[in-house]
């Protein structure tokens, strides 16, 4: 999957997982999510439980920090890094 | 206005508390009977596990509220050392909630006066309905939401999201970990968000396994993916094709076992609704 694509699908899950009436392109890559979007740890975890079924990665203890999943270019970076180590 | 019309004060059901005895434990309940008798049907509510319970108390009731407007008597009970009931939640195990779970559909099937018997859980709520209904073919409906189908992934998750919370509110204020609260897995409880749940416990939650077999319970079954996606999980559309009369069903709803806070809970309660009213005629 390209990283165009990757990002996209990321911009999905944050829309479907906080039930933001938006379409996914109108999230900006670098849009802090929750300061922006309003993101927390309960829809965060439904967006990390939602990318490790899709892509077929798991997400360590230690990948859980305020700045990796602080924006779609940051996640979708992890995202990348998680499916090289794999 | 015509007699016998329904008002709204008769149409509001009439809730009262109650006691179940559950081997030595005193199991705190709730029954919603609605204002016609006998009641159409009846359902026992499962509730699920430790903060879940919590989280999702508000929609147990709406859900409770709203089948008994319909004509079903509801039975909302608590688990050994959960809510009012007695005993300690350190102390609990699923082979106790196991033997709750036949009490209180007990007390249901001899004392609510209706002669359909159903039952409606959510997460580990949910799984531990589905065992029951593998021992009571002649239910009348089993509703799942949103149920835990694999215990493990279910300990992991649940250990993960804690770990989560407090690594991504560590910068406001919260709680951060140290090496010691990174390394509960030989201790004897684990903390679940404040919750201390034993090893025995963690032990039989990790056999949970819905997706083992076929069923045999033949009657209508519903499957709820609680989540904002559009189509069902493959574990929840093989868990339901896995029952004689599975449904499952996708609803837009936020998790409303871990949200803090009121959740408009108005989709599961009209899918479930809309379902029972097609598997009861309610």
């Amino acid at each position: 999957m390209s990283d165009a694509a990757l990002r996209e699908r990321v911009k999905e899950l944050v829309v479907e997982c906080l039930f933001l009436d938006v379409a996914p392109s109108s999230i900006n890559d670098d849009d802090n999510l929750m300061e922006v979007h309003g993101v927390d740890s309960v829809n965060l975890f439904e967006i990390v439980v939602a990318l490790e079924e899709d892509y077929g990665i798991s997400f360590e203890d230690e990948d859980f920090d305020v700045e990796t999943f602080s924006t779609v270019t940051s996640i979708a970076a992890l995202v990348e890094r998680k499916q090289a180590e794999a | 206005m015509m007699r016998g019309a329904p008002t709204a004060a008769t149409a509001r059901a009439a809730e009262s508390s109650v006691e179940i005895v559950s081997g030595e434990r005193l199991l705190r309940a709730v029954v919603h009977l609605p204002s016609h008798e006998p009641p159409r049907a009846a359902l026992v509510f499962v509730h699920p596990f430790a903060e879940e319970k919590k989280c999702s108390h508000r929609v147990f009731v709406e859900m409770a509220r709203a089948a008994a407007v319909a004509g079903c008597a509801a039975l909302r009970f608590d688990f050994s050392g959960c809510g009012d009931s007695s005993g300690t939640f350190p102390e609990a195990d699923l082979g106790a909630w196991r033997r709750d779970l036949r009490a209180a559909f007990r007390y249901a099937r001899e004392r609510l006066g209706a002669k359909r018997l159903g039952l409606l859980g959510l997460r580990l709520g949910a799984a531990l309905a589905a065992e029951l209904a593998e021992e009571e073919l002649e239910l009348a409906c089993l509703a799942l939401w949103e149920p835990v189908v694999e215990g493990e992934r279910y300990l992991t998750l649940t250990m993960r999201r804690s770990v989560m919370r407090r690594r991504l509110t560590a910068h406001e204020g919260g709680v951060e970990l140290d090496e010691e609260g990174e390394e509960e897995d030989e201790a004897a409880e684990i903390d679940f968000d404040g919750y201390l749940v034993s090893r025995e416990m963690q032990e039989q939650i990790a056999e949970v396994d819905l997706l083992d077999e076929p069923k045999a319970y033949p009657g209508p079954t519903l499957v709820l993916n609680l989540s904002g996606r559009a189509k069902v999980s493959p574990a929840m559309a093989k868990l339901a094709s896995q029952y004689v009369s599975g449904e499952a069903l996708p609803v837009r709803q936020e998790p409303i076992w871990s949200t803090v806070g009121l959740v408009d809970a108005g989709p599961t309660i009209g899918a479930t609704m809309s379902w029972l009213t097609r598997a009861l005629g309610v």
